[in-house]
């Protein structure tokens, strides 16, 4: 099906064929042309609400580079710094998306705080998210307001019967459903979902993993009701079932299509959905341009050495000791510290965090994220929840200099940085973590 | 009154996602409940929210220390393949 066609088949895709068209060419997996530009994966959603047969959640090897795996997990403030390197070494990057390694709707919080944190550095850059679906309707508003114009949705079939044997549970409305009634639940809400996204000018493309004996003859039908929706590319992936890495479809013995059932299940479903022929089926974090995939660890350990100032923020009352705790601090002073110099930055004025009982209200949402500038807080207590947000940003958190003079902890820091010897070349497995 | 996780835990962040008392704490390492907070969400019809969503089987017991996710309820994996084979 050529371009021309496509745009005419497109009644319904309320996006004018120039905005549709500016949307693909610079997207490497939304068009062939767009392999000169370079994409980047943002691993920072592990959580994920439904099973899939042929997924492992057990990410942790950085040897596999099958698709939904990453090796280490960021935070949203980490997933902006790792943008900016990436930027740098790769100005082509035009394109960042979020793919997992869980389901990036089913960590709404992370996702979203990532993608606003992207957009700031670089207004111009194509966000992207992957989903299956589940919690699109839920949460497209958000994406909209993000910025968010290129979504791909996994629907593998789009008759439960076939649903249930891909999908052994799904997490839905507070209870996990399982059987038919699990995927007639996913089924109902990826076609809300992707009507939904369609409607609100979305370009969406669709993925679906070829299944020989589950799903390969249902292709056809499902590829008509896509074209119905008006889906804009049609991804159909083979299923990879290595019993190695610990899926049920791989334990169980479920072969993976021949390139020529592949090819077939291609050709007859482009009668009604332009196919895309040219996906990697890459990592949640991949970096680069496609199939050229770029070394992050290079790329970090390359920027370690500028990545050697901290800034640290700082709670006090006294503006000599460190004597505040951190919920009470009404600003926080600001320091850059380098192995050569300490300098103080434009304090911060803040919100107090909450009123001073040693329990703070758990419902209490005061945004940290303004904190997620810095390296290390400085403070003389702190409470369980902002604590965990901070590191969940990546901040760390120090208390070790309580009621100690502000200078002599800094000088102390400065010390630590100096004695840091250069990070440890980075193994490639945690022992015993990939079998 | 709480439920704890276990070492089988992945760190996958979803009982955290959804847990309604922000009682789930995640480490570095391991993921643990905050006992205090807990309710076992005995005021929800469906029970403990993290054990609906947890991915993992054992991941998560109860006060008692049995597993609400028991080997095979989640993954439908027989529990030994070899004894499949043995039986035929
Ligand atoms: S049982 Fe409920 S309150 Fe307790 S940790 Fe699980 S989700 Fe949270
Ligand atoms: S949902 Fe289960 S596996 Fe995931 S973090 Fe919670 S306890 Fe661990």
């Amino acid at each position: 099906m050529t371009l021309q066609h496509l745009r005419q088949s497109q009644t319904k895709q309320p996006v004018s064929a120039e905005a549709q068209a500016a949307l693909v060419a610079k997207h490497p997996c939304f068009s062939k042309e767009g392999h000169r530009y370079a994409r980047m994966h943002l691993p920072v959603a592990p959580a994920c609400n439904i099973q899939c047969n042929y997924c492992n959640r057990k990410f942790d090897c950085s040897n596999e580079t099958r698709p939904g795996v990453v090796s280490k997990l960021l935070s949203p403030a980490m997933a902006a710094r790792r943008f900016e390197k990436v930027k740098q070494h790769v100005p082509e990057t035009q394109v960042v998306g979020i793919a997992g390694p869980g389901d990036p709707l089913a960590n709404p919080k992370a996702t979203l705080a990532s993608l606003k944190a992207i957009s700031k550095i670089d207004e111009d850059v194509h966000l992207c998210v992957s989903t299956n679906g589940l919690a699109l309707v839920d949460q497209l508003d958000a994406l909209l307001a993000a910025g968010v114009k290129h979504l791909t949705i996994t629907i593998n079939c789009i008759d439960a019967d076939i649903g249930q044997k891909i999908y052994p549970w799904v997490y839905f409305n507070q209870q996990r459903l399982r059987g038919r009634k699990a995927a007639q639940t996913l089924i109902d809400r990826q076609l809300l979902g992707l009507e939904a996204a369609i409607k609100a000018g979305m370009l969406v493309k669709v993925n679906t993993v070829l299944i020989p004996g589950i799903n390969d003859f249902h292709i056809d039908s499902l590829a008509k009701e896509l074209g119905r929706f008006g889906a804009f590319i049609h991804n159909i992936m083979p299923l990879i079932s290595d019993p190695a890495h610990g899926t049920y479809f791989g334990l169980m013995g479920q072969r993976e299509p021949s390139k020529r059932e592949l090819d077939l299940a291609r050709q007859s479903a482009g009668q009604s959905m332009a196919q895309m022929t040219h996906c990697q089926q890459c990592r949640a974090d991949a970096v680069g341009k496609l199939g050229q995939d770029i070394d992050l660890a290079a790329i970090e350990q390359d920027n370690a050495v500028a990545d050697s100032t901290l800034r640290v923020a700082v709670a006090t009352s006294s503006n000599q000791l460190i004597d505040q705790h951190f919920g009470h601090a009404t600003q926080f002073l600001s320091y850059l510290v380098s192995a050569e110099s300490i300098e103080q930055q434009r304090s911060i004025d803040w919100q107090q965090y909450c009123s001073g009982s040693d329990q703070c209200a758990d419902d209490k949402q005061q945004d940290l994220n303004q904190l997620s500038q810095f390296n290390t807080v400085l403070c003389s207590r702190i409470g369980h929840t902002p604590l965990q947000e901070l590191s969940d940003l990546g901040v760390e958190v120090n208390t070790k200099y309580a009621l100690r003079e502000i200078k002599e902890a800094l000088l102390e820091i400065q010390q630590s940085l100096i004695n840091q010897v250069k990070p440890a070349k980075r193994t490639v497995c945690n022992a015993g973590e990939c079998s | 009154m709480s439920v704890s996780i276990t070492k089988d835990c992945i760190a996958c962040f979803a009982c955290k996602e959804v847990c309604p008392q922000k009682a789930i704490s995640s480490g570095q390492s391991a993921f643990s409940v905050i006992a205090h907070r807990c309710n076992e969400c005995s005021d929800n019809p469906n029970g403990p929210q993290c054990a609906h969503i947890c991915p993992v089987e054992t991941a998560i017991v109860d006060n008692k220390g049995q597993a609400l996710n028991p080997l095979g309820s989640l993954t439908g994996l027989p529990q030994d393949l070899n004894v499949i084979a043995l039986s035929n």
